[in-house]
């Protein structure tokens, strides 16, 4: 177990810089996911950790140690890739004990962790198989196991899920969430799916185009974003942001001084459906799509733009039918000009 | 009468096998007729034409040792070819790798140089090889049968062709290796050799046939009888008259099939089991 710091970190290749300076702090055996949109930077940054890419500008330090130039092997680092990466020619057992091999770890001792590793993901029948005779369940938790035989200080996730069906997805998350209990080492993790960075997550970091938009807990993301990229990016269905302007009755009806606020999000989920012109806002549905557990209703608003809310209740209006729409105080998101987070109900409070 | 599926199979597959065999005829009946007429005398070959010997001459086979140094000659294709499979092998696997995956300044430029190397055929290049070779002392010798495959298009050749088959390997295993604390060369040993092994297979039936056929620079480069290789010694089988003693010939050339053959078995197995090792995902 140990800790990460990264330090003004920044990446270029040759005049397109990816990696424009980030600063994160990663404490012992801390979940840290890097969310983001694809080409924000997030897998470069885990390579960069992981010793797979230069480090153009800032330090990184893994522990007490500083490791802009020491190589891959020798960080205490194992990755797991997004493809799995196993070596086709090799059975499991060589795959996993393949590290182990190279660096010269006595035959009896590579064995036995190997033994240990395969009995902890439940890979002891399969150890004699080659990748190609496996499922994509059983390839990800080869190369789990082939990530755990090396005792690394720290556990980089590349995409590990995303070559999976949504069911085993759903259990593979579960079993590094385990892994992660049972070993409490430090992970990092990379996706572009904000339910796994929730559920996995101590703490989760938003990137936008190299820059960290913010880091938190996945409560504080969800429920004080920093900013509207971070607002709308996490959560869904994502949030509704509409033009302050166009709430005018809020700001008359109840007395909110709005300061400089340009924007106003909702969450669907926080908006309740109420008799027509009995609401904050109001508008016609325009599609309902019913999913089940819920129904997400595509409200044109009559203060313009769309509002997507999730009828749960008993009665669900139809498609052309007039809604009024409710929320409550706390539940809105307030943003300047720029798109950064204001909260004038704390100040009237 | 109505047939089951399984007689209908039955009926599809001899049909199959019949116009494969008919096909093949064209192909095989030459082989045979070689082999046939390695056993017959020099006047039955010109006699009544057929397939199988009146009189089978087990001696021809005899003569071909006692009428030149052919043992020897035959060690040395055996060898030059298997030296130049070896080496061909070695350099273009590592020069390959160099050109598909590292980065260094003008790559792309020195890949098409090599290229180019390519579009110059063989015979344009024999002259100057020759004031070379003359130079360099190597006149009479095999080096010169040794260096010019390796070194020369078919080298470039073998060298583009793994260049290619590095570059569709992915790139994750290679980093995987990285992460498992392989050094370059680690992961060219460990990682991508073992994985280009159909290219690596299919680079040795040419280059093994390539060396073993060679017949213009043997011809330019040796003058010593028992350097020669196997088809300058098979053109060696004439009469005072230059004419070729043709049931010495062609039992020498039924005994020069063997390697080829032999080759062809070892290494189609391996393309054939690597590719069921191919690949990363499923």
């Amino acid at each position: 177990m140990t800790s990460l710091a990264l330090r003004n970190i920044k990446k270029s290749f040759g005049s397109t810089k990816v990696i424009k300076g980030v600063d994160l702090e990663i404490a012992e055996g801390e979940f840290v996911v890097f969310v983001g949109p694809s080409g924000c930077g997030k897998s470069t940054l885990l390579r960069m950790i992981a010793g797979l890419e230069d480090i153009t500008e800032g330090e990184l330090h893994i522990g007490e140690r500083r490791v802009n130039d020491v190589q891959a092997a020798q960080r205490g680092v194992a990755m797991v890739f997004q493809s799995y990466a196993l070596y086709p020619h090799l059975t499991v057992k060589d795959n996993m004990a393949f590290g182990l091999k190279v660096r010269k770890v006595p035959g009896e001792e590579r064995e036995r962790r190997v033994r240990e590793a395969a009995a902890s993901l439940k890979l002891e029948a399969l150890l004699g198989r080659y990748p190609r005779e496996l499922s994509g369940g059983q390839r990800q938790r080869v190369a789990i196991g082939r990530a755990i035989v090396g005792n690394p200080q720290v556990f980089l996730f590349d995409e590990p899920l995303s070559n999976l069906d949504a069911e085993l997805r759903v259990h593979m998350r579960s079993e590094i969430a385990a892994l992660h209990q049972r070993l409490g080492n430090t992970m990092v993790y990379v996706t572009h799916d904000q339910v796994e960075a929730m559920t996995l997550a101590d703490r989760i970091v938003v990137l936008r185009e190299g820059m960290i938009e913010q880091v938190g807990t996945p409560r504080e993301l969800y429920e004080s974003p920093a900013n509207l990229f971070v607002a709308q990016f996490i959560g869904s269905p994502r949030m509704n942001v509409l033009l302050a302007d166009s709430v005018a009755k809020l700001r008359s009806a109840r007395g909110l001084n709005l300061g400089a606020a340009e924007w106003i999000g909702m969450r669907p989920e926080h908006i309740s459906l109420v008799e027509p012109r009995s609401g904050l806002l109001h508008g016609r549905v325009t599609l309902s799509e019913y999913t089940g557990a819920a129904t997400l209703l595509h409200v044109e608003l009559k203060e313009g733009g769309t509002a997507l809310v999730i009828g749960n209740g008993p009665i669900v209006p139809e498609v052309g039918e007039e809604v009024g729409l409710e929320i409550a105080l706390e539940h809105l998101h307030v943003f300047d000009k720029d798109g950064r987070a204001i909260r004038p109900w704390a100040q009237a409070a | 009468m109505t047939l089951t599926t399984r007689q209908t199979q039955l009926v599809a597959r001899i049909c199959w096998t019949l116009a494969l065999l008919v096909v093949a005829v064209p192909f095989v009946f030459p082989f045979l007729w070689m082999i046939s007429s390695g056993f017959k005398s020099a006047t039955e070959i010109f006699g009544q034409p057929s397939l199988i010997p009146r009189v089978w001459r087990w001696q021809n086979y005899l003569e071909v040792f006692e009428y030149q140094p052919f043992a020897r000659q035959y060690f040395n294709s055996i060898y030059i070819s298997v030296a130049v499979t070896v080496l061909t092998l070695t350099i273009s696997s590592l020069a390959g790798y160099a050109l598909a995956r590292m980065r260094f300044a003008g790559a792309g430029l020195l890949m098409l140089f090599l290229l180019s190397a390519l579009m110059v055929p063989e015979e344009v290049t024999i002259i100057p090889n020759f004031f070379l070779i003359r130079w360099m002392g190597l006149m009479d010798t095999h080096a010169p049968l040794i260096l010019l495959p390796v070194f020369g298009s078919h080298g470039v050749m073998a060298t583009f062709l793994m260049r290619q088959y590095f570059l569709a390997l992915p790139k994750e295993l290679e980093e995987a290796g990285k992460m498992d604390g392989l050094s370059r060369f680690g992961i060219w040993w460990r990682i991508a050799l073992p994985m280009s092994r159909p290219a690596l297979a299919a680079i040795s039936i040419i280059t093994f046939l390539f060396s073993w056929n060679l017949f213009l620079e043997p011809l330019v480069f040796i003058s010593s009888l028992e350097k020669f290789t196997l088809p300058l010694a098979l053109s060696n089988f004439t009469d005072s008259y230059g004419l070729p003693l043709w049931h010495l010939q062609l039992a020498a050339t039924s005994l020069a099939v063997v390697p080829i053959l032999i080759v062809y078995l070892i290494a189609q197995r391996q393309i054939i089991e690597s590719f069921a090792l191919s690949g990363v995902k499923g």
